[in-house]
């Protein structure tokens, strides 16, 4: 079923790295303290930076630890702060939920399973005379970016512009 | 020497272990600069205000941050009852972790050695960093004492906000020298009009040296652990050797930042007659020199001030810097 598997330093490091990720995910949803929950989402920032990392994004994976583990997570410790820092979530009472949660969840697992390795999807491979093998890419990001891709680009940086000054009209209005 | 550079060899078992060997080297050179900084900075603090400094321990005073250290080390580690205790606890080495971790990209001398020439140096420095806040913030609040989580709101208030200009001034260098790779832009910094970066740069490196004043939270913009009005800011509550790491974080971000202000602007290891670590060494000197004689200088700046400051005169400055910039290097 899984032949041609073989232990490298990458795949030992591949499970390494999923494990804290999954850990950090479990912890999330599992810890009661608000705070302790920011921490856990900042390790799964972390985590996914290093599989970024891992398949040679270097560019991707320090943006990701910039805004997502940097931003992201001091905007959630403030917001947190800010509000009710010290609140604790009551334990739930028991339903039939997590056994419905836990039937989707392997469910899941099995459609990826088969779509990855049965249904004969064909993934690409990397190969020698890949004309992008060993090249730069963060100069390779920036080329794309601003000639092929240089409208949707700016279009997207006016959406985010329009959408942080409505956020900081809308909060004003309220506070009025 | 040959076994430090790991530039273009290939990831086996014995270079993973050189580098983890030269990490080790990395951090025992680095809590000796660390040490003798401090020294440093009493000293040369004590002779602007016409007083002597630490002369009592060991021939001028040389062994005094030596016994200050052991003396925190051996502390008892107190850990208040009313504090957060999990977080409290680690807080000091989330603090601490990335300001060790940013040493990996600075190019200390011209034979590349212990220095890992990513091609992404720049982000990599500049996303590290940002991680000390997190530590800063948590050790503010675990502590659950009005000081310390004001000093940690300003601090991460102050460390977010100077962050961009300090960002967009490096960016204007790595439009200048065509690469992120500290290594490419000292080498870039050897051709063609044969000048550091500090002279077409002269205004970014103005915005860079403010913004990384800021970033180290250091006089005039030490309102996180502002002592006359916040007792010590973020680890009011910290002793012993946790407060020890607080204190190591700092003095490694005055060095990484000075080493970087030097490959940025300053050429890095390159200069003439002398070897390229030595010229390095010159510079961040001088340069950990400069952030002493300005805390000895300049009061505290207001807390009014101190946002409306980065966010209304530096960022529109930097980026005014950035166009002006692209807009030369299109022309030229």
């Amino acid at each position: 079923m899984f032949s041609g598997f073989a232990i490298t330093g990458q795949s030992v490091a591949f499970f390494l790295i999923s494990l804290f990720v999954i850990a950090c995910g479990v912890l999330l949803l599992s810890l009661r303290k608000v705070m302790y929950m920011a921490m856990a989402i900042g390790g799964v920032f972390i985590g996914v930076a290093a599989v970024f990392l891992m398949l040679e994004a270097e560019f991707l994976a320090f943006i990701q630890v910039l805004l997502y583990a940097g931003a992201i997570t001091i905007m959630l410790l403030f917001a947190i702060m800010l509000t009710r820092h010290d609140e604790v979530e009551m334990p739930q009472k028991l339903t039939a939920h997590p056994v419905w949660a836990a039937i989707g969840a392997a469910g899941l697992g099995f459609i990826v399973l088969w779509a990855v390795k049965f249904s004969g999807v064909k993934w690409p491979t990397p190969s020698a005379e890949s004309p992008w093998q060993g090249e730069d890419n963060v100069k390779l990001i920036g080329e794309s970016l601003f000639n092929q891709y240089v409208i949707p680009f700016e279009l997207v940086s006016v959406v985010l512009i329009v959408a942080l000054v409505g956020a900081i009209t809308l909060a004003k209005k309220e506070e009025e | 020497m040959e076994m430090f550079t790991w530039l273009d060899k290939p990831m086996s078992g014995m270079t993973f272990l050189n580098m983890a060997l030269g990490a080790v080297i990395v951090l025992g050179f680095i809590l000796g600069v660390v040490t003798y900084t401090i020294y440093f900075e009493r000293k040369v603090i004590g002779w602007m205000q016409w007083r002597i400094g630490p002369n009592r321990v060991g021939p001028l005073g040389l062994f005094q941050t030596i016994a200050d250290v052991l003396k925190l080390l051996i502390k008892e580690d107190i850990v208040p009852a009313k504090a957060d205790r999990t977080m409290f606890l680690i807080a000091p080495i989330i603090a601490f972790f990335p300001s060790f971790m940013v040493l990996a990209v600075i190019p200390f001398s011209a034979t590349h050695i212990f220095t890992a020439a990513s091609n992404v140096g720049v982000i990599y420095y500049i996303a590290l960093s940002a991680l000390t806040i997190i530590g800063v913030v948590l050790g503010g609040w675990a502590s659950n004492n009005k000081y310390a989580l004001i000093g940690g709101m300003r601090s991460a208030a102050q460390m977010i906000s100077y962050e961009v200009p300090l960002a967009m001034s490096l960016l204007a260098v790595v439009l200048m020298s065509g690469s992120m790779n500290l290594v490419e832009i000292v080498e870039a910094q050897k051709n063609f009009p044969y000048v550091w970066y500090i002279v077409p740069q002269f205004f970014g490196f103005i915005i860079f040296i403010i913004s990384a004043t800021a970033e180290l939270n250091r006089t005039p913009f030490d309102l996180p652990e502002a002592e006359s009005e916040l007792v010590a800011g973020y680890f009011t509550e910290y002793s012993g050797f946790r407060f020890a790491f607080y204190m190591l974080a700092e003095y490694v971000y005055v060095f990484a930042m000075s080493a970087l202000a030097t490959t940025m602007y300053f050429g890095g290891w390159e200069g003439p007659f002398l070897p390229g670590w030595l010229w390095f060494a010159i510079k961040v000197s001088a340069f950990i020199f400069f952030f002493f004689w300005v805390r000895a200088t300049m009061p505290r700046i207001r807390t009014d001030q101190l946002l409306s400051f980065s966010w209304k005169v530096l960022i529109p400055l930097a980026l005014l810097n950035l166009v002006a910039t692209a807009v030369v290097m299109t022309l030229v």
